[in-house]
């Protein structure tokens, strides 16, 4: 409905003479046809997404044999978790596989949005390249990727043996050292292009009258970067940080498709671990627990999140 | 009485009289399962009853046969009737071979609908739900064929008992039939009938989930399958599901590859201790690999190949590879544990005989690599030889040429033994009923019955595992569709007559995890010198003891 610019005005000072209750329920209770709006969704994900969370915390306290009913042992699976040298190394190799995975995307990703940003011929062309590890699957990705790695009859080890510079095949995912270099070379080459998306996002609500400023004052293009770029970038950044840290600490498609976790368990990470303890192994009680934990250190994580997202609202409101 | 007259037994088994002398004579798939398991139930019989006699007098119609057989042909068989029944029960397991396959076969005509009717009336109206895992796009079109067919046949014997695929049936793919299953069946969802790959029933049968069965209320006795294939349907001494298929592989090598190596392309390895020898001169003398590892973890392919050289040379994850297993201690520290262990670190460390991939290898990679002539011997299913022809039409060129001559060189041949025994994996499948509380759709218990003696009698047995399995009834073997595959399958009659070197997996919930985890990670300790054989098999044994012994923790 049109609504003419006298009655936007009317509404406006309305608003504003309204006087805002401090009480929470009493501003639900004004809201409540919004409420009303949400709730089916609420609900439905109330019944996908909490049922199942409960349920996981619940079995975290029990052991559960295959034969037999489930047994309640307290703190028992978290502090054998915690506990476990095996935990450790699985820790170790899913924080060199996040934080490694996402600073260099973060960095590739942020150079190829400063590239895709500027203005030359062929820019749609060099967007829509960047762009192609993004839109392809996970799975494709993987099987591509052991073939490129292949010991055997791999491309790279193929390449390189024509040409000359080596011998023999090297050995990459079949290695204890470089099995997981491997995983996170795949790994920046599909996230890439979603770091860049954003980042491109960002690099365009950076005013262009700033920028001239700056440059009409001599600052060389490192110094517009660095002071007039970046910090409007900040809120971004975090987000997509946030956002990748999350997404690789989540990541299981490729570890589990391309090495299954080994060699040795070179390449298990958190989420793989979870998987193999529940539905390989079937010990639902510390794989409930096991998720659990990684749920907190998810939560956490969503916690600023929504504060990067949210930040400036107060003052704005 | 004419040599074309037949004697008509019950239960829809009808025989030439050639067929019964011949079969007879040659003592019969049949009682070859009977004598293995004998033997295993002697072992087996907790209250000491001699239930090796059971087969001898609850398999009344093989009794009448044998009577009447003695009757015809007194002056061939002059000895006194107990003795004949005897030595016909007593089966000696040496006769299973491929010359002896070829020789049963197309020995007995088999009437499905005349079967099931003495099971469940044929007008009966009723309904049931069944899951199996169903030809997907990588399947044979025999296998599509075979499977429209088998719905057919179905609805023409049962039209009181609809079933169709989509609805009340559901096709799986091997990859996410277990999960789907087990997520219905703990959401009270089952199916009423599933078709599951041997011992994920335990699982079920474990938590109490499936029905009991009694062979005898769907027309069978334990006599009509391999020992092994019972004993995998069986959780604390009750049974609670019947074999529709089984299977077992054997050595498939290139010789073209064997004679540029030196060795007699017709003497394929005896042992294992000859296959890393081989192994390693294929490798030094030709640059191909000599054998096709396979290590990765998370992967049914490793255990598949892994375990028949463990077992061969006296290894055992637990106790399964012995009489009357009682999965009690991991033999995995064993000697013969660590020899098998030691032989797969000759091949892929010392030597370096082996594909690199190994370990991340599924035997995909050596079918690959095989076709391409690039490996000498690998472990694998009579089915992958038409695969192998199949790719070979398929390419163009140079690569034609190569594979055409692959396959002109293709050798199969059984599976070494070691010092201990000759072995293979037990493969194949099982169907079960799950109880009505955890079923989707009230238990019709004689729809139910209808469908598994249906599709576990010798017909169905043999024709929905056509391309890469056996029948799982023993009467399968004997009749004219086995001889339509010997015709067809090339080195069927090698893998096959694995059969009775066949060993299960544990037939415990846990046996996923030893195999699928434990046993790779194993074998990825030594080959990755994390750790040495003995440290590896050590702690391997520790945490298989540890997880039967219901660990607590992680």
């Amino acid at each position: 409905m049109a609504v003419s610019a006298p009655q936007q005005a009317t509404g406006q000072v309305a608003t504003r003479n309204r006087r805002e209750p401090k009480n929470v329920f009493q501003r639900a209770y004004r809201q409540w046809a919004d409420y009303t709006y949400i709730m089916p969704a609420l609900l439905a994900m109330f019944f996908v997404i909490a049922y199942p969370i409960a349920y996981t915390i619940y079995l975290s306290f029990y052991s559960t044999p295959t034969a037999g009913e489930n047994v309640w042992n307290g703190l028992t699976n978290y502090t054998s978790i915690i506990t476990a040298e095996r935990f450790w190394m699985i820790t170790q190799n899913t924080m060199y596989w996040t934080i490694v995975s996402t600073i260099l995307a973060f960095i590739i990703g942020t150079a190829a949005a400063l590239v895709a940003q500027r203005e030359f011929i062929g820019r749609g062309l060099v967007r829509g390249i960047f762009l192609i590890p993004w839109v392809i699957s996970h799975v494709a990705t993987a099987y591509i990727w052991v073939w490129i790695f292949h010991s055997d009859y791999g491309l790279v080890s193929g390449m390189l043996m024509d040409l000359g510079i080596i011998s023999s095949p090297l050995v990459i995912l079949d290695s204890t050292t470089w099995a997981m270099p491997a995983l996170i070379l795949v790994n920046v080459w599909k996230d890439f292009p979603f770091i860049m998306i954003m980042m491109l996002a960002g690099l365009q609500t950076v005013p262009e009258h700033l920028l001239r400023a700056a440059k009409i004052d001599g600052a060389s293009t490192w110094a517009q970067f660095r002071h007039v770029t970046l910090p409007h970038l900040k809120g971004v950044i975090i987000i997509t940080l946030l956002l990748t840290i999350v997404m690789n600490l989540n990541h299981f498609t490729l570890p589990w498709i391309m090495t299954g976790g080994g060699p040795a368990s070179s390449t298990h990470i958190w989420i793989t671990e979870v998987y193999a303890l529940a539905f390989r192994s079937l010990r639902f009680g510390i794989a409930s627990a096991f998720s659990v934990i990684l749920f907190i250190i998810m939560m956490s994580m969503a916690y600023f999140y929504v504060k990067a997202m949210t930040a400036g609202d107060d003052r704005r409101r | 009485m004419t040599e074309e007259s037949r004697f008509t037994l019950p239960l829809g088994y009808r025989m030439s009289r050639r067929s019964v002398l011949r079969t007879a004579g040659l003592a019969t798939a049949g009682l070859a399962g009977a004598s293995l398991l004998a033997a295993c139930a002697d072992e087996d019989d907790d209250d000491g009853e001699d239930v090796a006699a059971e087969p001898e007098t609850d398999d009344e119609e093989e009794e009448v046969e044998e009577e009447e057989e003695e009757e015809e042909e007194e002056e061939e068989e002059p000895d006194d009737d107990h003795d004949a029944d005897e030595e016909d029960m007593t089966v000696d397991v040496s006769q299973w071979s491929p010359e002896y396959i070829e020789e049963i076969a197309g020995t007995m005509d088999f009437d499905t609908a005349e079967f099931c009717a003495g099971i469940v009336p044929l007008d009966y109206e009723g309904s049931v739900t069944f899951s199996y895992i169903g030809p997907t796009e990588a399947s044979p079109q025999v296998t599509w064929d075979f499977d429209e067919e088998f719905w057919e046949a179905w609805a023409e014997t049962y039209p009181g008992i609809p079933l169709e695929v989509g609805d009340s049936v559901q096709s799986h793919t091997y990859g996410d039939m277990l999960d789907q299953v087990r997520t219905a069946a703990f959401g009270n969802a089952a199916p009423n009938v599933a078709r599951m790959p041997i011992l994920w029933g335990v699982e079920f049968a474990a938590r109490g989930m499936l029905e009991e069965i009694n062979l005898e209320d769907f027309g069978f006795s334990e006599s009509d399958f391999w020992p092994g294939a019972l004993q995998s349907c069986m959780w604390e001494g009750r049974l609670y599901g019947i074999p529709t298929n089984n299977e077992t592989m054997a050595l498939i090598y290139n010789k073209q590859l064997f004679e540029d190596a030196g060795l007699d392309p017709d003497a394929p390895p005896e042992t294992w201790d000859d296959v890393v020898e081989y192994s390693r001169i294929i490798s030094e003398e030709t640059g191909a690999h000599g054998f096709g590892m396979v290590a990765r973890v998370n992967h049914g392919n490793t255990p598949f190949r892994f375990m028949p050289t463990l077992w061969a040379y006296g290894g055992s994850a637990l106790d399964e590879a012995e009489d009357g297993p009682e999965y009690q201690e991991s033999l995995l520290r064993s000697d013969g544990a660590k020899a098998a262990l030691q032989a797969y670190y000759d091949m892929y460390v010392r030597d370096q005989s082996v594909p690199t991939g190994a370990l991340t290898n599924d035997n995909t990679a050596n079918t690959d690599l095989f076709i391409g002539g690039q490996l000498g011997m690998y472990i694998g299913h009579p089915a992958e030889y038409a695969a192998m022809v199949d790719r070979a039409d398929n390419a163009t060129g140079e690569e034609q040429e190569l594979a055409q001559q692959v396959v002109d060189n293709i050798g199969y041949a059984l599976i070494p033994e070691g010092p201990a025994r000759r072995a293979v994996v037990f493969g194949g499948s099982n169907v079960h009923i799950f109880k009505d509380e955890f079923s989707d759709h009230d238990l019709d218990w004689d729809a139910a019955r209808a469908l598994i003696a249906f599709q576990c009698a010798p017909e169905w047995s043999i024709k929905m595992a056509w391309a890469g399995s056996n029948p799982g009834h023993l009467g399968g073997f004997r009749t004219h569709w086995m001889q339509e595959r010997l015709d067809e399958i090339a080195f069927l009659e090698v893998a096959s007559s694995m059969l009775p070197f066949g060993i299960p997996f544990p037939v415990i919930p846990e046996a996923t995890e030893i195999m699928n985890i434990t046993i790779p990670e194993m074998l990825q300790n030594v080959l990755t010198e994390q750790m040495t054989v003995d440290e590896a098999a050590e702690q391997a044994a520790d945490e298989v003891e540890d997880i039967i012994g219901g660990r607590e923790g992680y």
